[in-house]
């Protein structure tokens, strides 16, 4: 049984981060339709900017955990940047052309354009992340437990409940949720609808770069960080489904659980397979996602 | 004009060396960024070193060594393409490197055809030195200065069962082409003690999260975990035995000692063992002038892979030995001149007398490899005694 719980804690962690990541798919999706392929790059470079940052403070004799307070205005600053940039070069000059794939394209050659980029600057090497907590396992009921994990998993569903408030409750959130509704109808509105893509993209990779800096000080940090993690929580997307923010929260969870318990339980050669297997199966019998609502596209 | 062609004239009087003759060109190929650059580069730099000295002493048969160097990235396809510049275009006489197996199974292939000796001073596959032995082949242009995975794996097999006691071993091996192929190597080494391992767990390059793994050795009651994989992964597995408040010696194959699993793993990574060719330690007075002269010329104090630097530093000496015993660069005379090297050659790593025939191409033998340990960020030797007085020059036995 305390096998059982441990497995499902690691689960759980590892599951809160592809959902995160996942969270941003969701994000663009729902106002443009369209997705960002570079959102584990996203990650990668938040991370790596987050580590730059840090480095920097800590060098100013500011404690770990400081430098680690410090560092996110600077590094959530950098993603809604970084998410404007891959908005207006990759997605707003195929929408304009109506090309229907167009973005796919974009977004794939600015991600393996950022990770190039990344390597050219922090070089090819992982890179530790000094945590901002202590690295020493908590022991909870026996079932051991870094404190860092918590904050990963408190630090996503803060930002998913701050995201959620903002649309329900602010103007400009009313206007995202608007332009998911209906782009035309809310164009017709007044609202200006190029502007609030652009605003989900820079929101987008916003999570993603506070995601990389969750996951940075337990796993390593370097510019193929993103490319493993990226492609995991595409799947978690369209396992939850991609219009629904609880859904992607809730796929992250079982894949991250279902791969510990596989490795545990099977084989430790098989993590993998059981994630891909329900990616299948969630496709043949609901496309549009566990928890997705399913859309009828009027021709 | 005239200006221009001043300066042309004045800068290639500069650069004018003041040998008469042309130099000898090696190559040099290996990953000097990415995952395995730390192994790459210290390599390089041993190279370098080696070369530096040479030249300095007046070169080879009174010409001096010229390298041209090439990043690898550790990618095969990219192996390839260098193999094919430095063989054609460049036309080097012999290339010394690799530090993946992979790219030297890849790109080794286009020496043994142009018959230009390879000299492998890093990569530990087992099979690289006999991708082109036997009947099949007239000759065999790889030669190797690196404890292969054989040696390795039976190390590490009798420093745990034999040397230390441990009944229940775990083997943790990564999914990559060296991982899968070492754990075969490890498991093999194993039965020959009658020991069967408790589990045998498997995890992609790039997994961040061990617990699964970890968990199923711990329950299956391993009291030691063997290892085949690379720095980033195992640190992980170092911090994840932390996390899970569960301690057994990890003791595995070389790249326990490098850089990225000693920094990252930090205090989780102390008291690791794996075998190593060369500890940086002036045990020898010529062990002693290699580390002086390799943090001088690097300002470094903590070489970042003393094992690349080292047999680095010995593959050039072996290499130039040849070339001087041959009195040609033609690649045929270099490898006749390896196969029976006849001038005794005091290295960093050990003293090669003999140390290639024309069926044996491996320069390091099983009695040549000490373990190390890992303690405070740097790797020293696990048992002291092993490298004490006369035994710190462990040298080949004669065939």
């Amino acid at each position: 049984m305390q096998i059982l719980m441990q497995l499902i804690v690691s689960g759980i962690s590892v599951g809160m981060i592809y959902g995160v990541i996942a969270f941003g798919y969701q994000l663009t999706f729902a106002t443009s339709k369209t997705l960002n392929f570079g959102q584990g790059e996203a990650l990668m470079l938040g991370a790596l900017v987050g580590l730059t940052t840090v480095n920097f403070l800590i060098g100013n004799a500011l404690g770990n955990f400081w430098a680690y307070i410090l560092m996110l205005p600077v590094v959530l600053a950098f993603g809604a940047l970084q998410g404007s940039v891959v908005e207006w070069l990759g997605v707003r000059p195929a929408m304009r052309a109506k090309s229907e794939a167009g973005w796919i394209m974009a977004t794939i050659a600015l991600g393996i354009i950022f990770k190039n980029l990344a390597e050219n600057i922090w070089g090819r090497d992982a890179l530790r992340f000094p945590s901002p907590l202590p690295e020493a396992s908590l022991s909870i009921g026996g079932i051991r437990i870094q404190p860092m994990e918590i904050v990963v998993v408190l630090g996503a569903i803060v930002l998913m409940v701050v995201v959620e408030l903002f649309n329900r409750y602010s103007i400009y959130g009313k206007a995202v949720v608007a332009t998911s509704n209906d782009r035309d109808a809310a164009g017709l509105m007044g609202i200006n609808t190029n502007r609030i893509i652009t605003f989900s993209y820079a929101l987008s990779s916003m999570s993603a770069a506070f995601a990389g800096v969750l996951v940075a000080p337990i796993t390593l940090t370097g510019a193929s960080m993103g490319a493993v993690l990226g492609l995991k929580a595409f799947a978690v997307a369209i396992i939850g489904g991609l219009s629904s923010g609880l859904g992607v929260v809730i796929g992250g969870l079982i894949l991250g659980i279902t791969e510990t318990l596989t490795g545990y339980y099977i084989s430790t050669g098989y993590k993998d397979v059981p994630g891909l297997l329900l990616l299948l199966i969630v496709l043949s019998l609901k496309p549009s996602g566990l928890f997705g609502k399913a859309a009828i596209k009027k021709v | 004009m005239k200006m221009k062609f001043a300066w042309l004239l004045a800068a290639s009087m500069m650069t004018a060396p003041v040998w008469a003759a042309d130099p000898i060109k090696i190559g040099v190929a290996g990953p000097f960024t990415g995952g395995s650059a730390s192994m790459g580069v210290s390599m390089r730099d041993g190279v370098k070193l080696a070369v530096s000295e040479i030249n300095a002493a007046g070169g080879v048969m009174g010409r001096p060594i010229e390298l041209v160097e090439r990043d690898d990235e550790a990618k095969n396809e990219l192996g390839v393409q260098i193999a094919q510049e430095l063989i054609n275009k460049e036309n080097v006489v012999a290339t010394v490197g690799y530090i993946n197996t992979g790219v030297a199974l890849a790109s080794q292939r286009f020496y043994q055809e142009a018959e230009i000796p390879v000299f492998n001073n890093v990569a530990t596959g087992s099979i690289v030195t006999k991708q082109f032995a036997g009947a099949d082949f007239k000759a065999n242009y790889i030669f190797r200065n690196a404890a292969n995975d054989t040696i390795q794996s039976a190390m590490i097999a009798e420093e745990a069962v034999k040397r230390q006691g441990f009944k229940k071993p775990a083997i943790l091996a990564d999914a990559s082409n060296y991982g899968q192929l070492g754990k075969t190597d490890l498991t093999n080494a194993l039965q020959k003690m009658n020991i069967t391992p408790v589990a045998t767990e498997k995890f992609n390059v790039g997994d961040t999260d061990m617990t699964a793994q970890l968990l199923r050795a711990k329950e299956a009651g391993a009291d030691v975990i063997l290892t085949y994989a690379i720095g980033p992964e195992l640190a992980q597995i170092a911090n994840g035995m932390a996390k899970l408040g569960w301690k057994v010696p990890m003791i595995g194959s070389w790249t326990l000692s490098m850089a990225s699993f000693i920094d990252t793993a930090g205090p989780n990574g102390d008291g690791a063992m794996m075998p190593q060719t060369f500890i940086q330690q002036p045990t020898t007075p010529k062990r002693k002038a290699f580390i002086e002269a390799y943090q001088k010329a690097y300002n470094v104090d903590r070489m970042p892979s003393p094992v690349s630097a080292a047999q680095g530093y010995d593959s050039i000496y072996l290499l130039a030995a040849a070339i001087t015993q041959a009195k040609s660069t033609e690649g045929r005379a270099i490898r006749e001149a390896l196969e029976n090297l006849n001038t005794k050659m005091e290295g960093v790593v050990t003293t090669y007398d003999h140390p290639f025939s024309a069926a044996d191409h491996e320069a390091i033998s099983d009695n040549i490899p000490v373990f190390g340990l890992v303690k405070g960020g740097r790797v020293g030797p696990a048992h002291p005694e092993d490298i004490e007085g006369d035994k710190a020059l462990r040298i080949k036995p004669k065939a």
